[in-house]
């Protein structure tokens, strides 16, 4: 074993640093001595432990608005009577602090002349919750009840005026659906060290563009630290940290068309989209019936909640991207430009188009229109007459123009819930196990059978067919302006495509669509304005059991016929038909944007 | 073994034990909410004292000298564990610092620590190195520094840092020169203020984390963050500062259980302000009264060692205890920036609380093997 004997000539280094390690230890000694003893005698009379009340200051939500700089969502300060529930903290078991928890709120009642709307079960729920946060006692409350617990309410322990901001939609049930709404963030109870270090934001996106940016527009919260003692007086404040604003988001959305939309849907349940067909902006996106998304901050009762979930009419549903309906005969231009795009001389191919038509053992009654081309089949509608040009050219290159125009799939507009449709491709037939039949074909030809579709779809083939063949995903968000700055960023305008159709196929279906409303026996011609050339197209879509005659009706349209600056698709649920149901619907609208066309100076 | 009994430094042992019995009351506080403790650390903390209670015994009545020969041994196996944690270790935010075996979790780094003074006194005391030479010198902190880079690339800096003190201490108690540990403690003292000033004019190009970075810029005051980095130190200082002469009692410290002290470092990392605030200037007095008398013991048996070997062995452990001791109050008290250093035999975890144990242990055979 080597091992040397002690070296005593070393031992005083280890005195030396016995005495070091003593010294150390009295500096923490004395370190202690001021942090308890000393700074505890600072406040003077007060032999009562202080405690820290830590306010939150929530982050500012950034606002959103129209393109002209309407305010769509805003900003709102409510005042609320909370209590700090460490500072009626009881020892012992917790229905102790409860018991004194309520005989607080008796009093502040007793103060404020409010009815008191916190109850056991409700402190309990909180205690197990939301400890860390605040108890709000009475939410909202009016200023006379403020100016009297300012007042009076001094000497009541725990209690605190708490000033949150809540979310405002000055225009929500026509902005509801695409907005969205907010609720109240609870903390994260599974990662709770997190909302000790960090306070979440007050408010969170639950729908619509106000869940889609909700990153965005949340303001990262600041908070302020107050050390203070049991009666509630304050010694000062030992932090302070300025909440931050989140951004702003700036719409394509115009307010004007929004309220015309509405105007024109006059109580009718189902959607409106307007479109500017040279660049895919959402001028409006209403679905109605609507509902009113103030109700839903910071958060909605059960009975309206159930109330709105279980209403047959749907309110929460947003028709006009979560809406999935046949297109019906508003799909026959698609019809018509396929066939045409594939052979040039179906433009002005005739085709007797009589009332009886068999499609195999199938015999169908429609309506007769006699010989008929392209251009007039489109006017009357005639389903015979794209019934032929189907089976002519066969499903194929339909379908291949229908799923290149962008239906069966999203057309990623921002917001929310977007369905994506039916195209009865090869693929469709395959996964679902159907097979073709020529009955299929004709189906197809004019919107009914497999097909399905949104309004925003139907709203982005026409704006396509108004361009004459530019394909734009649709966007709403026009531009956005990041916190502490002036000036907006504006998005891109989101080309995806140029469809390749003939110039002389698009020339013969807008004719085609032109005649609809402004010829006298168009199938549109309820929807025609004195004075504006536009064009259009009706749809009446069966669905369900043929014997019950449910209907589904639409109808497209884009104008000035010449240069289009609107795009439109207007829905209906169960009306009687496209033209007398929604024509009427369409000619407000058009009256309204031919009015503002016209006022704006945009008519060449 | 009567006579053995005769010569334990019961003094020592009384100590551990009441802090042990602290260490179970207060971390069943820490863990206290809506009238019960929640997460049953108590129960496993004192499963844990057992364990250290046989180590103890276990390193106590075995005569330290018979290990002398294996010491390369023990510091081969501690840096092989040092070295297995970062590849097959749990990691947690992104940092490899422990083990896990069916639900236990091994800091190996605890372990990593003992190794070192162990290897470094078996080392210095042997006849054949001469601490005057600065080989020796030199030798000594390339001993510590390889398990301090491996630690420091878990990464826990905090952790690493402790081993500084133990190599400076040690040599200084072997008998180095002075000169060259003067030295080196200048130049640290240097590096540490061109760090300092590199954080504060080159941020950017600090290589140090962000969290480190905040942690020492809040310490030093110049970055305000009291809702974030500085939420920890703010709200300890705050419980420890309410605690008052005597404190707000058991189980109602209002920082603590109410959750303003961070429910996952209170039982740990911050255990002392747990105490501070509860039993106020008495109760956290008396914490330091207790490890001054352990560390005290252990230097004292450090004079009294019958070798070089049970010497350092002893004067390591000791500035071990101090140092993990005077840091972590420093930090709970904001005498010194927030590092993970946890409060030897109070703090919750099993393998610290078996390491400073068996360290102990061996501080109670270098004793009884004493020369008087």
């Amino acid at each position: 074993m080597r091992i040397r004997r002690t070296d005593r000539i070393f031992t005083p280094r280890i005195y030396l640093l016995m005495g070091g390690m003593v010294v150390a230890f009295l500096v923490l000694e004395v370190s202690l001595w001021r942090l308890q003893v000393a700074k505890v005698a600072q406040f003077e009379s007060k032999q009562q432990v202080q405690s820290l009340r830590r306010v939150r200051l929530p982050g500012i939500r950034g606002k959103i608005y129209d393109r002209n700089g309407l305010c769509l969502a805003d900003n709102r300060p409510v005042y609320s009577i909370a209590l700090f529930l460490e500072e009626v903290r009881r020892a012992g078991p917790w229905s102790r602090t409860i018991d004194h928890a309520m005989d607080v709120i008796g009093r502040v009642a007793k103060v404020t002349g409010l009815t008191p709307v916190m109850n056991r079960d409700g402190i309990w729920k909180h205690i197990r919750l939301r400890l860390p946060l605040p108890l709000v006692l009475w939410r909202d409350i009016g200023p006379q009840a403020m100016a009297r617990l300012s007042e009076q309410g001094h000497d009541i322990p725990g209690v605190d005026i708490y000033t949150e901001a809540t979310r405002v939609y000055p225009y929500s049930p026509y902005t509801s659906h695409l907005l969205g709404y907010v609720g109240r963030a609870d903390p994260d109870t599974m990662n709770e060290e997190k909302n000790y270090s960090f306070y979440l934001p007050e408010m969170a996106g639950r729908a619509g563009l106000e869940k889609v940016f909700d990153v965005f527009l949340r303001g990262e919260a600041g908070g302020r630290l107050m050390q203070i003692d049991v009666t509630g007086y304050r010694h000062g404040e030992l932090a302070h940290q300025a909440p931050k604003s989140g951004g702003d988001l700036r719409l394509t959305l115009d307010m004007e068309v929004q309220l015309l939309a509405h105007k024109a849907l006059g109580g009718h349940r189902g959607a409106v989209v307007v479109l500017d067909p040279n660049n895919g902006d959402v001028l409006a996106m209403l679905s109605a019936p609507g509902f009113d998304a103030n109700r839903f901050v910071p958060y909605i009762n059960t009975a309206d909640w159930d109330l709105l979930n279980k209403d047959p009419a749907k309110p929460l549903l947003n028709r006009a991207v979560a809406g999935v309906y046949p297109p019906g005969s508003t799909f026959k231009p698609l019809v018509g430009l396929a066939a045409a795009t594939l052979n040039p001389a179906a433009i002005h191919t005739v085709y007797d188009s009589p009332a009886v038509f068999q499609i195999g053992q199938r015999v169908v009654h429609t309506t007769g229109h006699g010989e008929v081309d392209m251009r007039e089949a489109l006017k009357f509608s005639a389903n015979v007459y794209f019934f032929k040009t189907a089976l002519a050219c066969g499903p194929d290159p339909i379908l291949q123009q229908t799923l290149s125009v962008g239906l069966g799939k999203k057309t990623d507009v921002e917001v929310d819930f977007e369905q994506s449709g039916i195209v009865p491709d090869k693929k469709w037939q395959k996964e679902n196990r159907v097979g073709w039949s020529d009955g299929d074909t004709c189906n197809l030809a004019i919107g009914q059978g497999y097909m399905a579709v949104t309004p925003i779809q139907m709203a982005m083939v026409t704006a396509t067919i108004a361009n004459g063949g530019y394909l734009y995903s649709p966007r709403v968000v026009q531009a956005h302006r990041l916190p502490g700055e002036t000036e907006y960023v504006d998005e891109l305008v989101r080309r995806v495509g140029k469809m390749n159709w003939s110039e002389a196929a698009v020339v013969a279906v807008r004719n085609g669509m032109h005649d609809v409303i402004m010829e006298k026996n168009g199938t549109g011609r309820r929807a025609a304005v004195e004075g504006l050339d536009f064009a259009g197209k009706t749809g009446t879509a069966e669905y369900g059991v043929k014997e019950e005659g449910a209907k589904h009706t639409w109808m497209i349209a884009f104008a000035p016929f010449d240069n289009p600056q609107y795009a439109v698709a207007i829905l209906v649920e169960d009306g009687d038909s496209g033209g007398a149901t929604v024509g009427p619907c369409m000619k407000v609208l058009m009256e309204g944007l031919y009015e503002k066309m016209k006022r704006e100076g945009r008519l060449t | 073994m009567s006579r053995s009994l005769l010569r334990f430094d019961w003094v020592m042992f009384s100590a551990i034990a009441v802090l042990l019995v602290l260490s179970g009351l207060f971390i069943y506080s820490a863990d206290y909410r809506n009238d019960h403790a929640v997460g049953g650390l108590m129960g496993r903390q004192l499963v844990w004292a057992l364990i250290g209670l046989g180590c103890y015994g276990a390193a106590a009545f075995l005569d330290y000298r018979k290990l002398n020969s294996s010491h390369w041994w023990i510091y081969l196996a501690g840096l092989i564990s040092l070295v297995l944690v970062l590849f097959i270790g749990m990691s947690v935010y992104g940092a490899h610092r422990w083990f896990s075996f069916g639900g236990i979790t091994v800091q190996p780094s605890e372990f990593a620590k003992l190794a070192v003074i162990f290897t470094l006194a078996a080392w210095l005391g042997d006849p054949a190195t001469d601490v005057e030479r600065f080989k020796t010198f030199v030798l000594a902190f390339v001993l510590a520094g390889v398990p301090f880079l491996l630690i420091a690339l878990e990464p826990d800096l905090g952790s690493a840092m402790v081993l500084l003190p133990i190599v400076i201490l040690l040599l200084f108690c072997a008998g180095v020169p002075l000169r060259p540990l003067l030295t080196l403690m200048g130049l640290g003292v240097v590096a540490l203020l061109i760090l300092i000033a590199w954080l504060l004019f080159f941020p950017e190009s600090c290589p140090l984390e962000d969290y480190q970075k905040s942690r020492i810029l809040v310490y030093l005051n110049i970055h305000q963050d009291p809702l974030g980095a500085g939420w920890n130190k703010l709200q300890s200082q705050i419980a420890v500062g309410s605690g008052g002469w005597f404190g707000k009692g058991y189980l109602k410290g209002t920082q603590n259980i109410l959750g303003f002290l961070p429910r996952t470092v209170a039982p740990t990392d911050f255990i002392y302000s747990v105490v501070s605030e509860e039993t106020g200037f008495a109760g956290s007095s008396l914490l330091l009264v207790l490890y001054t008398t352990v560390v005290m013991r252990c230097m004292h048996a450090a004079v009294l060692a019958r070798d070089t070997f049970g010497r350092l062995l002893a004067a390591g452990i000791g500035v071990l205890i101090f140092s993990h001791v005077f840091v972590n109050i420093a930090m709970t008290i904001g005498l010194m920036p927030i590092t993970g250093v946890p409060l030897p035999l109070m703090s919750y975890g099993g393998t610290f609380m078996v390491t400073i144990m068996t360290a102990l242990g061996l501080v109670q055979s270098v004793y009884l093997r004493r020369r008087i």
